[in-house]
């Protein structure tokens, strides 16, 4: 696994990294060292967003040591905006003419993708989604029909930069709070909106378990825009799939980000787990797309630590003494709603 | 065993027809729909020839039946139009008989019309109408917006591989029925012109200011297109059970990846070489059982050789008739997997092979060349390609219905 994100978890040892905060409701990536990963004449020319996806798979597949993935498979929800934001106003200033190809490339979704399999020379399977908060479950999903099909192991990853203009155009949907807030204090203040954030996470994932196992994904469902009655037959019966209970369930990680206009899908979650621990994550990574990658990351390494960093969780009063099944619930500003289910491998 | 894949319904939109008999009388009357668009506001709609829809983005919204109420793109409205017609087809009048997915693709959204208000959007100052186009500029506006008008729920998701974005739809969604996940799901992709994308590729030096020459000696480039096209996908079970009407099966498909250069294919083909081969593999067909083949042709200088040359490595001297119909929709990028999947199932219904127009001049790199003619021939198994940027490449085999 790799992970870019505001915090410090890209490396070193996370249990010993401060919390990182912020207050701006805008929580910027902290920036690894890219010239260990990426040659000096391409780091000039690719945009953040490719730096950052393209670094953390890089790092993903030497902590792995595995080789070439069976499949390169992503999601995104913005791609490149800086890309995008880049060419929409050359073609304004230049007025269509002698334009430069390469924020236009590079704003393509599957850019990253590209570049992976460019220079680690990777010919199979390449797929990327583009689905707000489906994107990476998306990929996890398609990577797991990999798996089944016999792939040894993927590459499966997720990205999302905020750009100063984007974060003022969503601010036109009521995404962020309009008081400033510190991050540290999220959940303590329930109002409409939550605070932006972005993040690069990858994960190699094995058809076969390994001594190096983070966890094993044990389940996956997505629900798209469920009412709350449809949250809970869809969260019954995906544990019934598992032939599981609540109290099977050790952790609940979940996307609580002070929203209060979606605050009641996280509640009505919360009450199927009378008891059980509940760990919030968007005071750590902010609110995006693919931020069900984040959790999924920093599940994993729970599972595997059996602790967490506590200086992270300040907000949590015991965690539980282990860790067998995190249950991860997640949804993006109310429509796309997913639960991954993980287990000590 | 894995169940068979069935395609049990097809619908769509080009700029040679509103829906798939339009389309069809269009390529039997060899009829390109290359023009110039009123519709994106370019110094270049006069010099660059593109395949648009004929029709205002109002006019699509009075077709799909969307009066007034939020913004519609273009984008949204060819594809609502085109699975309208696709589940129609498909005889399913209630979405939630039987759980569906739904995986749409897309190369830009709705940038189409955001990118008409985009400065309005992020000027602090100002305050209007445009503001309802805040939330259509990513992929999965369109998709949701489909979903919601006609009744998904059960999975949707958004692909973008660029060229091969709808190809790889209709991959995934095979995948998912195999695997049992799902019983049926329509998979295909949107895309409408836009001033982004058209100069995009222009700064590619990748347009032809006349309608494209796919696989000729002086072909100059691709047109650009738009349209949208779905393809409803059954598992066998379901599909005997609904007594289905089963028009075409996909036996065979394969992604792999170039991993060349972000925007140019390896001259020898080997993504191409790789992806067909595999397909037809798993389709179980031999080379020697293809009767036609519905190349990516987009006419650049690069694709055409890099395709032609895997072709020759596939079948050797016994390459199958192939054509490009990009000279007909133009290149219509995240559409265009499954617009030509549709083709490749026309071939088969009627038993038809389409032309690759505008061809003269045979490339000397190569020692083949596209059929030319409307041609009537047994069509059992068609290979379908689409290869794209970040080296995406996509083969799919489409194979007539048998018990």
């Amino acid at each position: 696994m790799a992970a870019i994100s505001p915090q410090h978890t890209f490396d070193g040892d996370i249990f010993s990294r401060p919390l990182q905060t912020t207050d701006a409701n805008l929580f910027a990536i902290t920036a690894p060292d890219y010239k260990a990963f990426i040659p000096a004449n391409s780091l000039r020319r690719i945009s953040r967003l490719l730096k950052m996806g393209l670094t953390a798979a890089m790092q993903c597949m030497q902590h792995s040591g595995l080789g070439a993935p069976g499949a390169i498979i992503t999601g995104t929800g913005k791609g490149s905006l800086q890309d995008t934001e880049r060419f929409i106003k050359d073609i304004r200033q230049y007025e269509e003419r002698a334009l430069n190809p390469t924020p236009f490339i590079q704003s393509t979704y599957n850019a990253v993708n590209g570049m992976i399999a460019v220079q680690q020379q990777i010919t199979s399977y390449n797929n990327t989604f583009v689905h707000r908060g489906f994107s990476f479950e998306s990929a996890l999903l398609d990577s797991m029909l990999q798996l089944q099909e016999g792939a040894s192991h993927t590459l499966t990853g997720a990205f999302d930069e905020i750009s100063d203009e984007h974060y003022y155009i969503k601010s036109h949907l009521g995404y962020w709070k309009k008081e400033m807030v510190n991050s540290a204090e999220l959940y303590n203040h329930l109002s409409p909106g939550t605070i932006c954030g972005e993040g690069a996470v990858f994960f190699t994932l094995t058809a076969a378990p390994s001594a190096q196992s983070y966890a094993r994904v044990a389940g996956l469902r997505m629900l798209y825009k469920p009412t709350l009655e449809a949250l809970t037959a869809g969260l019954s019966a995906f544990m019934e799939e598992k032939e599981l209970s609540a109290k099977d369930i050790d952790l609940v990680i979940t996307g609580r980000n002070g929203d209060s206009n979606f605050e009641h899908f996280y509640q009505q979650v919360s009450l199927a787990f009378p008891g059980t621990c509940q760990l919030p994550f968007k005071h750590l990574c902010g609110e995006y797309e693919t931020a069900g990658a984040f959790a999924l990351w920093l599940g994993a390494q729970l599972i595997k630590a059996q602790q967490a960093p506590q200086q992270w969780f300040p907000m949590v009063q015991r965690l539980p003494a282990t860790m067998q099944r995190i249950l991860i619930y997640n949804h993006f500003f109310g429509e796309q709603h997913a639960f991954i289910l993980l287990e000590r491998a | 065993m894995a169940e068979r894949v069935f395609i049990t319904g097809m619908g769509m939109i080009t700029a040679i027809g509103d829906t798939v008999a339009a389309n069809f009388s269009s390529l039997q009357q060899q009829q390109s729909g290359l023009g110039f668009t009123s519709y994106i506001d370019t110094i270049y709609k006069d010099i660059l020839p593109v395949a648009a829809v004929k029709h205002s983005t109002a006019a699509l919204s009075e077709m799909a039946g969307i009066i007034a109420g939020p913004a519609y793109t273009r984008t949204t409205l060819l594809g609502l139009l085109a699975m309208q017609e696709a589940l129609q087809q498909a005889g399913i009048r209630d979405l939630q008989q039987e759980p569906a997915g739904f995986i749409n693709a897309s190369t830009v959204g709705g940038m189409c019309d955001t990118e008409k208000v985009y400065f309005d959007i992020i000027d602090r100052e100002k305050k209007g109408d445009f503001l309802q186009y805040v939330d259509t500029l990513d992929c999965a506006d369109c998709t949701q917006r489909i979903a919601d008008k006609v009744g998904f729920s059960a999975y949707i998701t958004t692909i973008s591989t660029a060229c091969s974005s709808s190809a790889n739809a209709l991959m995934y969604g095979a995948r998912l029925v195999k695997q049992g996940l799902l019983r049926r799901v329509v998979c295909g992709g949107t895309e409408a012109l836009t001033r982004f994308t058209l100069n995009g590729f222009n700064s590619l030096k990748n347009v032809d200011k006349r309608p494209c020459r796919p696989f000729d000696q002086q072909r100059n480039g691709l047109n650009l297109g738009e349209g949208a096209a779905y393809l409803v996908l059954e598992s066998e079970s379901l599909a005997r059970e609904n007594n289905s009407r089963i028009l075409a099966e996909l036996t065979g498909y394969c992604n792999t990846n170039e991993a060349f250069h972000p925007t140019a294919p390896s001259p020898e083909g080997d993504g191409a070489y790789t992806a067909m081969k595999t397909a037809l593999a798993m389709s179980g067909r031999s080379t020697g059982e293809v009767q036609y083949v519905n190349v990516h042709g987009t006419a650049t200088l690069n694709n055409d050789i890099s395709e032609g040359k895997a072709l020759e490595r596939l079948f050797g001297a016994q390459v199958p008739p192939f054509s490009s119909t990009k000279p007909f929709t133009g290149h219509t990028l995240a559409a265009a997997g499954a617009i030509e999947a549709i083709y490749a199932v026309l071939a088969i219904q009627h038993q038809v092979i389409f032309p690759n127009l505008n061809f003269t001049e045979q490339m000397e790199e190569l020692s083949i060349t596209p059929e030319t003619r409307l041609l009537e021939a047994p069509v059992e198994t068609v290979i379908s390609n689409s290869f794209g940027f970040g080296g995406n490449n996509a083969s799919l085999v489409i194979s007539k219905y048998e018990r």
